[in-house]
């Protein structure tokens, strides 16, 4: 043996830390007293520590980022709008009361309404999350973690807190386990949360007395959104349209109108874009697309002009409802997208085209952003089916 | 000449510790091997027993599924060893070098005749000789078949990959056997030779004209270099035909083997990486042992792989606990990389900013560097001076090493892929498609196409950590084994 070779690293790097894990990981390992709870346990080991392994087989270096990382990007970029959103719904309880809270109060007021269902969330989610994890023999995957921090953000903020953990447990267990876990579900499992509270309460999930929250907890005081407004005026033609609606352009593009948490705020919304686009976690490709879809449609329904909603600016589509929550952070989420590039444009554009379509045609529901991004879900595995098929066909030409 | 083909998807990674322009003569290493795991789907009959005594182009083994490839010693000597793995797989046959044995047989070919031989003559002459395995055949990469009408033949005289030695070096001074290994293979095919060059290399200009040699002029980043990549954007393969290619060293072996008789299976490899104290180049002989090489330029006693190839697709020599702990270089290797092994924890690796940490993806701030990276290595190949310190996002070095930076997840991100994949191929669907093992599908999307080194980049870039390469190989062998 020659003096250059091998020396094996002794493994940890002394953190006092990595020192606890190392001696309290027997218990959890196979034969260990708490063998059961192995993938918990090895899911916080790998949020404290990134494991030693190394590459066997294949690529000898491997790039740095994750998914963990790629998904915490993802909850980063939803913190401007949770934020802005906590402080709304104290600011929307303030305007509604009258009761003069300061804009630290109006924040914390927001934040104590809202930590409750962001703990549900996560703790009902990823219960069942660390339960199939561990069932199946794998790692706990981190596709939660974005899909439990949006789940808050897009119902009412009087759902009551047995709904939302009903809601997280249906979408995770049949959208998203069923199918196999993360990366195998074809529905976007927050929205199937929301549709699932919207078909099965509607009363709560809709009409004007449920966004703003009360002092009470699940309480809920008067307060309707703007495409609730639009859904019941009876005044004529789109100038009293526009007349009758309580927010300027202004309060609905900063966000301090009623709604769901996340998506009041497009000013909120834009910021997270923007550190979608910049990390490159999200398409842009989608979010153009979904934007670009919406607005054509619009100015088609303007062209038309055959009733007051049809002659509403394109642009109001935007500023209302869900719509840029939807095609920032829903329509993006990769694995129920489609996959290939031409099939991103196709699915954003009819996602757009649609969600304006259902609020415009559709008298029973007033967003119909829920129902265009899982409408497409469900297409976008044909849309992919037909891109590549143009593929294959270009290479079978080849061949002659 | 062509015009110039413009490779736009794909990604330079910066890596360490290249080997500067400096030459050191290793042909009195003593040991040598031939490996089987180095060529695809071998299936080895052995042809020595230890002790045997063999001259430089002597076989060692042959395929048993494929008679024209015998694996020949590089080297006039002795059978050291057979050496067997589990199941008693044959993991390679080393040759000592003897001076007392005569150096072996001589192919009795002078430059006159070699534009006279006939299609078979020259068959035989590379059978014989072992210069055979030195070609590989697309799909599937394994040694060329006897039944096989190559529709064309790629070499690609420039490599991009990381650390890759320079061509025009390493064949310096061994132009004319290039050349003329050129008109062998020439020879061989009904269709065109492909020459696949970046800007203004000077090889290309020894390379004479003739209407069935092309030269391309590739510009972009890592794979460009890659043949793979050169096929896919000059004459694409389709289910059923067959393409060959060989390195520019094998070809100067060949073209030597034609000129003199004498086998000669000399290379000149790069010895490199973050770990090497001084890389640089060292004359070998296919297949050497580098146990000297190693213990004067790898530090003592510190916890590093060494690859024979580049790091994305290179394969590990020297592994500890095995029966070959020698550092025997591959077959078809000319790059020797050595890089720290990174078995720590990293307490919040997944939370950290990353300044150091080389990433494809903007998650990290070094992913915004992209351009820096692009910058530093045209004027890298201009003159192989490491690039200056100018201002940048990120430091200068980048810590390398073969940490997997998290764990295996499904695959959720897309169109990420198709950044670095220069093909028109939907790789996350053609790798889909390996792993659920549908066949049609398979070759409805192209499999037949690429290779795994094809795919290396988006394995290194991969969040999921998919084994993709292992995948696609796992795939192509299938195929082959099915006859399809």
């Amino acid at each position: 043996m020659s003096d250059w070779r091998y020396v094996k690293n002794d493994g940890g790097n002394g953190h006092p830390l990595r020192r606890f894990v190392d001696r309290i990981k027997p218990t959890f390992s196979e034969g260990g007293r708490l063998s059961r709870l192995h993938s918990t346990f090895e899911g916080f080991e790998t949020f404290l520590f990134t494991p030693k392994e190394v590459t066997r087989q294949g690529a000898h270096i491997r790039d740095a980022a994750d998914l963990k990382r790629s998904m915490i990007t993802v909850v980063v970029a939803l913190m401007p709008a949770l934020l802005f959103g906590m402080w709304n719904v104290g600011h929307q309880y303030a305007l509604a009361t009258g009761e003069h809270l300061g804009w630290m109060g109006e924040w914390w007021f927001g934040f104590i309404r809202l930590l409750p269902m962001i703990v549900v969330s996560y703790a009902v989610g990823l219960g069942i999350e660390f339960a199939f994890a561990q069932i199946r023999h794998h790692d706990v995957y981190e596709g939660f973690l974005v899909t439990g921090i949006i789940i808050p953000m897009i119902v009412p903020i009087s759902t009551p807190l047995w709904q939302l953990a009903l809601a997280v447990a249906f979408a995770v267990v049949i959208a998203k386990e069923m199918f196999g876990g993360t990366g195998m579900n074809f529905l976007n499992p927050a929205l199937v949360a929301r549709a699932f509270l919207f078909f099965s309460y509607p009363t709560h999930m809709s009409g004007d007395n449920v966004w703003v929250s009360a002092k009470h907890f699940g309480d809920a005081l008067s307060g309707a959104t703007p495409l609730g407004e639009i859904m019941t005026s009876t005044a004529p033609g789109v100038d009293g349209l526009l007349q009758n609606m309580s927010y300027s352009m202004m309060d609905m593009f900063v966000g301090v109108i009623p709604g769901s948490v996340g998506e009041t705020s497009v000013v909120a919304i834009l910021l997270g874009a923007a550190i979608l686009l910049v990390t490159g976690i999200a398409s842009w490709r989608i979010m153009f697309s979904v934007v670009l879809g919406g607005g054509l449609m619009g100015l088609l329904f303007n062209a038309i002009g055959a009733n007051a909603y049809m002659q509403l600016p394109f642009y109001y589509h935007y500023l209302m409802g869900g719509f840029m929550f939807g095609a920032v952070f829903m329509a993006t989420d990769p694995v129920t997208s489609a996959q290939t590039n031409c099939g991103k444009w196709i699915y954003g554009l009819l996602i757009g085209a649609f969600a304006v379509m259902l609020r415009v045609f559709n008298p029973a529901y007033p967003e119909g952003m829920m129902l265009a991004i899982l409408l497409m879900n469900c297409f976008a595995p044909l849309i992919d089916h037909c891109v590549v098929a143009a593929n294959i066909s270009y290479r079978k030409k080849r061949m002659k | 000449m062509s015009g110039i083909v413009k490779i736009r998807k794909g990604l330079d990674i910066p890596l360490g510790g290249a080997a500067q322009e400096l030459t050191v003569d290793a042909r009195s290493v003593a040991e040598y091997a031939v490996k089987p795991m180095d060529y695809v789907g071998v299936v080895p009959r052995l042809l020595v027993a230890e002790g045997d005594i063999v001259g430089a182009g002597t076989p060692l083994f042959e395929d048993k599924n494929n008679e024209w490839a015998r694996f020949v010693s590089p080297v006039a000597g002795r059978v050291k060893a057979v050496v067997r793995g589990e199941r008693r797989a044959l993991l390679a046959v080393v040759v000592e070098r003897d001076e007392s044995v005569p150096v072996g047989r001589n192919f009795e070919r002078d430059t006159v005749a070699l534009d006279e031989l006939s299609r078979e003559e020259i068959q035989r002459v590379l059978v014989e000789s072992g210069c055979w395995t030195m070609m590989r055949r697309r799909p599937f990469g394994t040694v060329p078949l006897p039944n096989d009408h190559p529709k064309a033949i790629f070499v690609s005289c420039f490599d991009t990959a990381p650390l890759a030695p320079d061509y025009d070096y390493v064949v310096q001074g061994r132009e004319e056997d290039f050349v003329a290994g050129l008109r062998v293979l020439l020879r061989l095919t009904d269709g065109k030779l492909h020459l696949g060059f970046h800007k203004g290399q000077h090889l290309s200009e020894r390379v004479p004209e003739d209407c069935r040699i092309e030269k391309h002029v590739f510009d972009g980043p890592h794979p460009a270099g890659n043949v793979g990549t050169q096929i896919a954007a000059i004459d694409p393969i389709n289910k059923g035909e067959v393409v060959w290619s060989a390195r520019p060293q094998e070809v100067a072996v060949i073209g030597h083997l034609f000129l003199t008789g004498e086998y000669l299976p000399e290379k000149v490899v790069a010895f490199a990486g973050p770990c090497v104290a001084s890389p640089r180049y060292y004359r070998i002989l296919a297949g050497a042992g580098l146990d000297i090489v190693c213990s004067e330029q790898l530090a003592m006693s510190s916890n590093y792989r060494i690859i024979s190839g580049n790091v994305l697709s290179g394969s590990r020599i020297a592994v500890p606990d095995t029966p070959l702990v020698t550092p025997f270089i591959g077959a078809a290797d000319d790059l020797v990389t050595v890089i720290p092994e990174g078995d720590y924890y990293e307490f919040m690796g997944w939370l950290m900013p990353g300044l150091n940490k080389f990433s494809f993806h903007r998650t990290f701030f070094s992913g915004f560097d992209k351009k820096e990276i692009r910058r530093q290595r045209r004027r890298h190949r201009r003159s192989v001076r490491e690039a200056s310190r100018s201002f940048r996002l990120v430091p200068n070095t980048y810590s390398f090493d073969t940490q997997m930076h998290g764990q295996q997840r499904p695959l959720v991100l897309t169109g990420e892929f198709e950044q670095v994949f220069p093909f028109r191929i939907y790789p996350l669907q053609l790798i889909k498609a390996a792993v659920v093992g549908d066949i049609e599908l398979m070759e409805d999307l192209g499999i037949y196409e690429v290779e795994p080194e094809d795919f290396a980049l988006c394995e290194f870039i991969d969040p999921s950590k998919t084994e993709i390469q292992h995948i696609i190989r796992e795939a192509l062998e299938t195929l082959r084994k099915e006859g399809v």
